[in-house]
Order: C-alpha cells, then structure tokens, then sequence
C-alpha cells in the first residue's frame, strides 16, 4: 500500500508512486495470464498466487516498497514466458493423459455400441456399406490408437485420426441401427447416446490438446 | 543440475510446516545460505507439479488483517517421497564424493 499523508491523505507525488507501483505488478501478472492462457483454470489460480508473492517481496524489499522495489521483485521473480513455459510442459503431459483417457474410453464403448447392434438389429434395411463403415472405422480407430500410444503419445495425429474413425464408425452405426425408426431397443439407443456424448468429449479433449501443443510451441518460438 | 532436484527441495523445505510459495522460497535461501538464490517464479511450476502428484495439498486461506495466501502443505505420500529421495540423495552423494575424493569421502 502506498505511504499516507500525515493528514491521512496522499500526497500527489505519493499518488502518482502508487499508481505506478500497483501497474507494474498489475502489468505482469496480466502478461502472466496471458501467457497461461491455454490453461484458463491454472491461470488465474496462480495470477492471485504470483501477485500476493510479489506484494509480500515488495514489502520484504529491505529499502521499503518502493517502485524500484517492485521492478527488483518482478525480476527476480524471472520472466512471465519462462514461468508459463514450465507450466505449458506439465499441462500437455497432462491434457495427453487426460486425451488417450477418454480415446480408451470412447473405444470401449463404441464396441460395445457396435456389439449391441449387431446383436439386435436387423441390417437387412440398412445401406450395404453401413455395417462396414461402422466395423472398419472402429478397427482403424482401434489400431491408430494402440500403435499412437506407443509411438506418438505426445502427438496430436493419433488421437486426431482416432477421432475421425470413431466418428465414421459412430455414425455408420447410426444409420445402420436407423436410430428414428420405432421400435429400436432401448440398450441400443443408450450405447448410442453414449457413444455420441463421449464423441463430443473426445472432441473437447483433442482441441485442448491442440492448443495446449501450439501454446508450448509458440513460447518456445517454433511451429506447432 | 539443481533443476532436477527442486522436487525434493521444495519437499524439504515444507518439512517443518506448512508455507505459501514466497516463504517457501525464503526458507530455501535461508537453508542454503544463499547458495540456493534460484528465480523466484520457478518455484511454482515445482509446487504445482508436486501437487498434481499428490505430494502436496493446498488451501487458500486468509490471515486476521492480512492477504490471501495459498499455503501449501506435505501429504503423507509427501513424506514418504522426501525419505526416499534422501535416501537416494545419500546413495548419490557418497558416490560422487567417493569418486571426485579418490576413495575416501570429500573433502577429506
């Protein structure tokens, strides 16, 4: 807080001290959260954190809260990139995680979505190339995923691939199971429900992980 | 090279109580005399990645009359992760000091 005034008001020169010294902390934790801005949640978690850290320095400084005690704080703070690059490392490890996580999941339950339809249903009405789509899909999906996770786990290719082949066998499922006839059991249409809303997940997830890869690539000055 | 032991220096600073991130800081500089002057801001990265790891728990909490604070607290898993990086630590340390004194522990 900036000094007060022996009546208990500040002084112009005091005032303008102030402003400056509340803009230059002010200044770098926006350009903090900016920088984290592929992790909103994160973001403003530690922007409170960053800020009470160098108010506390600041009034620690041993030449008392002064402008050039902020600016002495902010630097050996280091700089907002750096800090956001160490950050950006650990959020695409973990958004990666979280992405194959809800692929193995999304995989699962397509299969069994598949199983059900073929269990239940009569294919005979749908189009010749349904049942194939829905099959095949589901197996690119199944093969991109196993031969991804060990190879390009970090990659956003795998789990992008994975994506558009769960989607082609989803909706292939769809029209083969003609999913706005009657009298389609209640089981099938669940996995299909649940199959579309963990689709939309997925979908959530991969465009997380890709601005998460290109937010890493863009502090580090290269192409994604 | 102390980069990739800031986990169990952040850990060991913790060990004598809970602290939010400048004290934690502070008690690093403090512990090393000094040797430890590393920047501020890269602190945090560590606290987070601890935390995601389950070896640190926090809670913002606010202090008669003061600032909001995120303190930052050892879980047991913590605990048991410092004793075994010490361990690890004395293992390593006796190595290099076996190594660089010639046989016998360095400096003699």
């Amino acid at each position: 807080m900036a000094s007060v005034g022996r009546a208990g008001m500040e002084t112009p020169s005091e005032k303008h001290a102030g402003a400056e010294r509340a803009g230059a902390i002010d200044r770098y934790v926006t350009e903090l959260r900016h920088e984290l801005a592929f992790d909103r949640v994160l973001a403003e978690r530690l922007a409170k954190e960053v800020e009470d850290h160098l108010r506390d320095a600041v009034d620690a400084d041993p030449a008392g809260p002064s402008i050039e005690a902020e600016h002495r704080a902010i630097e050996r703070f280091g700089l907002a990139r750096d800090i956001a690059d160490q950050f950006a490392v650990d959020s695409v490890d973990r958004q990666a995680r979280r992405t194959w996580l809800t692929l193995l999941v999304a995989v699962v339950v397509n299969f069994v979505a598949m199983r059900l339809r073929i269990m239940w249903l009569d294919d005979s009405a749908a189009p010749a190339l349904a049942p194939l789509i829905d099959r095949y899909g589901f197996l690119a999906a199944l093969a991109v995923s196993v031969v991804g996770w060990f190879a390009f786990r970090r990659s956003l290719l795998a789990p992008t691939l994975c994506l558009v082949g769960l989607t082609a066998s989803i909706a292939a499922g769809v029209v083969r199971a003609g999913l706005f006839d009657q009298g389609v059991p209640p089981l099938v249409l669940l996995a299909a429900a649940g199959e579309l809303a963990l689709l939309g997940l997925l979908l959530a997830e991969v465009v997380g992980f890709g601005r998460r890869l290109c937010r890493t690539a863009s502090l580090r000055g290269a192409a994604p | 090279m102390l980069k990739g032991h800031l986990d169990a220096i952040v850990l060991a600073a913790l060990e004598a109580g809970p602290a939010h991130g400048y004290a934690i800081i502070e008690a690093i500089k403090t512990r090393s005399s000094s040797t430890f002057d590393l920047p501020e801001g890269t602190v945090y990265p560590a606290l987070h990645r601890l935390e995601q790891a389950g070896l640190l728990a926090s809670t913002w909490t606010t202090p008669a009359g003061g600032r909001r604070r995120r303190i930052y607290s050892l879980t047991k898993a913590g605990v048991a992760a410092l004793a075994d990086r010490r361990k690890a630590w004395g293992r390593f340390s006796h190595a290099v000091d076996m190594l660089l004194g010639g046989g016998r522990a360095w400096p003699a």
